[in-house]
């Protein structure tokens, strides 16, 4: 029976090393993605599929890279950092890529750091947006998308220059997105000199906020700053009506808050109303090729996007870009041409690295008017003038 | 009896060494993953052989203890101890949460007991979510214990030892007085408590030595893939996995959770890429069959089957109508 | 105080619901001892079929329940017959594993046929709010309020006045004595087994408006209601219905004065604490 056994391993031993010594292709081009296809955060990395597919298709349309068609290799991360880092391994040792882009949750992204600059393989983050992520300083890693600080920076900005309220509330979710973006809307406000009268966290999965509300209602803050997805986004609007919650601003660090979905009916529908939020693109922004950035996503996967999808599709033009620049496969030569990068007018604004790997991606602070989002902030890029203070609840139509 | 035990272990060092044979010949790093994982998992299910298949008692609860090492090291090494201490210390930390776990749950039977490892397993998770020290949702780097070009090899290698300790620490079970009193306990606990074993404290030390083999695969799981968040790390998903596996092969066998891992991982990376999304359907209906038609593991299985053909070979001996837990005190003593 | 009463009053409004659920789980595990890790993923299925309803047909989940609740008792009764009975008198462990299996399958299936994006139904009611003095109420919470009544009332009524009740809790008190009564003690059994589930297909359309639906909702719901059952007493249905109101009250407690991040961890903490200090639950007579 031990023999048995013994043959079992031996043969599964064999069974994988044949399996690892894959031939590579020949014509083509090939870029790694690592993205969340299943788990927790699958939908996100639907989003970032969708922005890739795009993306592919207009590169291979104008050419490809270096004359050769581009495609895209995927590994799913399952939502999960281990997996990911699983994936650096896959795609980089085993598939040979030359660069890399992912992952799409900022803990997968922070697992994959040391990896990929270990390999010396470029990487470039379409969507994570906690600040560590960026810590490490390695000279392999570029951010396309602001980060968690800057969404927090862009708010007080945003306040100091519409009124200048003292006191804010942060009430966040309980996961890495709500925890980043809490340290440093804390931050941000303290230097801002701003009262922070209370810090409420709350369970995504249990959706009865009402008592965290309440809290937060006491304590009577001019400025509520929410981190939340788009359901519990969604349930909190509903429950601050039914608490009548009634702060001079809801401000918000993005993402539920700005999902296309949020201000219609399968959002929160007439809820959504007058609330604030940061935003990284919008369909309506005045870059150019983002409203037929828009409608081509519309056409072809019959919902319209949200940014993590334009994010991707910024990513992988840069990474087409730089390998046609660098002229070559060679993973430095392509690092330095990342480096070199400019892209003045992409449908995802300018691209352009600074010297710690971050592109200064312009945070936009939008408002739901009208059952639209408008973008009121920057004076120059905003379209419309922002309604304050929130109409009370029993006051609305 | 003994020559017999003897072949068994020349037998289980030949494959050891037949294990070491990947960090050789395989350089893909990323099939040296999967093989890492598969070791360290043949690890853990060897781990929780100890208190769920000798002592039979369910536990869903323990990568409270894997949790614990992984953190452990992470939260260590930030204060500046050595890594090979700090692996050391959180598995003993960890044995130490596990004395005081057992204390409560192990008053309990059955399902109950089930549920209150189950209960640990998730307050744990939500405590590290919820403080500070452990980076709450955002998580933790974790230092390696290896670098360099041969990271994977090391790690490989690391896992395999670990794996072998734990097969020894399972062989020395077995076959010592402990493990049959275990095993009585598993069969019928009233009975062995009846004839005078003191069920609580073999049964705490199970859990003890099982907390501390699996704290320290957690340690090393960390270390290897240098970031952990609490929804990674302490989800009761890897508990399930290590109860799994070590079924599956066959609990209360020595090579059950070996072949457990062997199969279930291997099947899991490979419908990983072919069928991405299915893996959990499949563990499912694995489980589902093996409950039904296997219910004593792949191992336990073919052990059965060759008890029966040499039973059939010679005539049956008259044996005592005793309770099997009365036959394991007494083959114990 | 006005907080504290209006937090009671949500905290029993969520806990009828959780009533529900651990009523569903008391007649299989308290009365059938079967150990059943699927629960809360049979309640996962009540709920999709309550939001296909509800997203094809339009029908409103207030109607749809059911559907999900004849849907449940029905796929219940097949899940006993082609798995659990077979491993009916083998160990907890056995059933345990089998049921874990099941939950696997019935998870990752909806994954795959729905994908791991989350859903909500966005029906008008939920938006509308009863006031009462200082006091505000959702108003499709207080709708499922009184219809989960409606169902717990009845369940105990079936169990304490029918013949089918006195059976099981006859099958309950002695297995082995009950055949000599003459019951039919399999199909009790798998009666037993269907009608626990519909109550949890029940359970998961009423909570649908309420909640977000994900393939893995069930999972926390599985460990929600076996801390009901503990809470309850073993084998006492009445008591799962207790155990339901007050789990409901102590998360809301919890989280209006300590916090939402730790309302779950309230639920283990309770659990725990009841089984260190009264195995047998509040209203349990058998031992642990």
């Amino acid at each position: 029976m031990q023999g048995k056994i013994s043959l079992i391993l031996i043969s599964a031993v064999a069974v994988m090393v044949t399996v690892g010594c894959q031939k590579g292709a020949g014509n083509t081009v090939k870029v790694g993605a690592i993205t969340s296809v299943t788990g927790s955060q699958a939908a996100f990395g639907e989003a970032h599929k969708n922005g890739y597919a795009i993306a592919l298709d207009e590169i291979n349309n104008k050419g490809g890279v270096l004359g050769k068609k581009l495609e895209l290799d995927i590994y799913d991360d399952q939502s999960k950092p281990d997996q990911a880092v699983q994936g650096v391994s896959k795609l980089v040792d085993q598939d040979r890529v030359p660069v890399l882009l992912g992952a799409y949750s900022s803990e997968n992204t922070k697992a994959i750091i040391p990896a990929v600059t270990q390999r010396q393989i470029p990487l470039i983050i379409p969507t994570a947006t906690a600040d560590n992520v960026m810590d490490s300083k390695s000279p392999w890693v570029f951010r396309i998308c602001a980060g968690a600080n800057d969404y927090a920076r862009a708010t007080i900005a945003f306040l100091k220059a519409n009124g200048a309220p003292k006191k804010i509330a942060i009430v966040y979710e309980n996961t890495n997105f709500g925890q980043a973006n809490r340290k440093s809307m804390e931050a941000a406000a303290k230097e801002a000199g701003m009262d922070i009268v209370a810090i409420e966290s709350y369970e995504a999965k249990s959706p009865d906020y009402k008592p965290v509300l309440q809290r937060v209602k006491q304590a009577n803050p001019d400025v509520v700053y929410l981190c939340s997805y788009l359901l519990d986004a969604s349930t909190l609007m509903r429950q601050s009506q039914e608490v009548d919650f009634n702060p001079k601003y809801y401000t918000s660090a993005g993402t539920g808050f700005a999902a296309a979905e949020f201000p219609t009916a399968k959002g929160a529908g007439k809820n959504a109303e007058y609330t604030f939020s940061v935003s990284q693109w919008l369909p309506a922004v005045q870059w150019p090729g983002s409203k037929e950035f828009d409608d081509a996503y519309f056409k072809r996967f019959n919902s319209h996007p949200a940014y993590h999808a334009i994010q991707a599709y910024a990513a992988l033009h840069a990474a087409a870009d730089a390998m046609n620049r660098a002229g070559s496969l060679d993973s430095a030569k392509i690092r330095d041409a990342i480096k070199s990068l400019n892209l003045p007018s992409t449908p995802f604004g300018p691209v352009q690295f600074d010297a710690g790997g971050q592109n200064q991606h312009p945070v936009l602070i939008t408002q739901v008017q009208g059952g639209q989002y408008h973008i009121v902030f920057p004076q120059d890029a905003a379209d419309a003038k922002p309604i304050i203070p929130a109409p009370k609840w029993n006051e609305r139509k | 009896m003994k020559e017999l035990r003897g072949a068994k272990l020349w037998i289980t060092i030949g494959l050891v060494a037949l294990s070491c044979l990947p960090a050789l010949v395989v350089e893909n790093n990323y099939l040296l993953q999967v093989c890492f994982r598969i070791a360290l998992f043949a690890a853990l299910g060897l781990a929780w052989n100890l208190v769920g298949g000798y002592a039979g008692q369910l536990s869903l609860g323990h990568v409270a203890f894997f949790g614990l090492g992984a953190y452990g090291l992470a939260i260590l090494a930030s204060h500046s101890v050595p890594v090979p201490i700090a692996v050391l210390i959180a598995s003993l930390l960890a044995t130490l949460v596990a004395a005081l776990i057992g204390k409560i749950v192990f008053r309990l039977r059955g399902p109950y007991f089930t549920l209150a490892t189950i209960a640990c397993g998730e307050v744990l998770r939500l405590t590290a979510t919820n403080l500070n020290i452990t980076g709450g949702a955002i998580g933790l780097t974790v230092p390696t214990v290896f670098t360099g070009p041969m990271f994977w090899k090391l790690y490989y290698l690391s896992a395999v030892a670990l794996a072998a300790g734990c097969f020894l620490v399972n062989f020395w079970t077995a076959n010592s007085r402990f493990g049959y009193y275990l095993m009585a306990i598993r069969e019928d606990e009233d009975t062995a408590s009846a004839v005078g074993v003191d069920t609580a404290n073999y049964k705490l030390r199970s859990l003890l030595l099982s907390a501390f083999l699996t704290a320290m695969a957690g340690a090393l799981y960390g270390s290897a893939f240098q970031y952990i968040v609490p929804d990674n790390i302490l989800t009761i998903d890897i508990s399930v996995q290590m109860a799994i596996i070590a079924m599956l092969g066959g609990a209360g066998t020595l090579l059950g959770p070996i072949v457990g891992a062997i199969l279930l991982l291997g099947a899991s990376e490979t419908f990983k890429t072919q069928f991405q999304e299915s893996h959990l359907l499949i563990y499912g209906v694995l489980i589902v069959l093996v409950v039904l038609f296997l219910p004593e593991g792949i191992v336990g299985g073919i052990e059965q089957l060759l008890r029966s053909r040499r039973k059939a070979a010679k005539p049956p001996a008259p044996t005592p109508n005793q309770s099997p837990a009365i036959s394991a005190v007494e083959k114990g003593n | 105080m006005v907080h504290f009463l209006q937090a009671c009053m949500n905290g029993l409004l969520t806990g009828a619901l959780y009533a529900l659920i651990g009523m569903g789980l008391a007649l299989i595990f308290g009365v059938m001892r079967i150990v059943n890790f699927a629960h809360g993923s049979f309640l996962m299925v009540g709920m999709y079929v309550s939001y296909l309803l509800f997203e094809r047909l339009k029908i409103n989940p207030y109607y749809g329940f059911i559907a999900a609740g004849i849907f449940l008792f029905g796929f219940g009764y097949l899940v006993y017959k082609l798995l659990i009975q077979p491993i009916r008198d083998r160990s907890d462990f056995m059933q345990i594993l089998m049921t874990t299996g099941i939950a696997l399958i019935l998870v990752d299936t909806a994954q795959l046929t729905f994908g791991a994006d989350y859903h909500q139904t966005n029906i008008d009611l939920v938006n509308r709010a009863v006031h009462f003095g200082p006091f505000t109420l959702n108003a499709a919470s207080l709708l499922s309020f009184g219809i989960a009544t409606v169902f717990i009332v009845g369940l105990r009524e079936f169990v304490v006045r029918s013949r089918t009740g006195q059976a099981l809790r006859a099958i309950a008190q002695n297995r082995d004595v009950a055949p000599l009564m003459g019951i039919n003690v399999t199909r009790i059994q798998g009666f037993s087994f269907a009608l626990g589930i519909a109550f949890a297909g029940i359970a998961g359309g009423l909570l649908l408006p309420a909640l977000y639906l994900f393939p893995s909702v069930g999972e926390d719901y599985t460990l929600k209601a076996f801390v009901i059952v503990v809470l309850g007493g073993m084998g006492s249905i009445e008591g799962a219905a207790m155990g339901g109101l007050v789990l409901g009250v102590a998360e809301s407690l919890t989280s209006t004065y300590i916090g939402n991040q730790w309302a779950l961890a309230i639920d283990f903490v309770l659990f725990l604490l009841m089984l260190s200090l009264k195995p047998s639950g509040i209203f349990g007579r058998q031992r642990a």
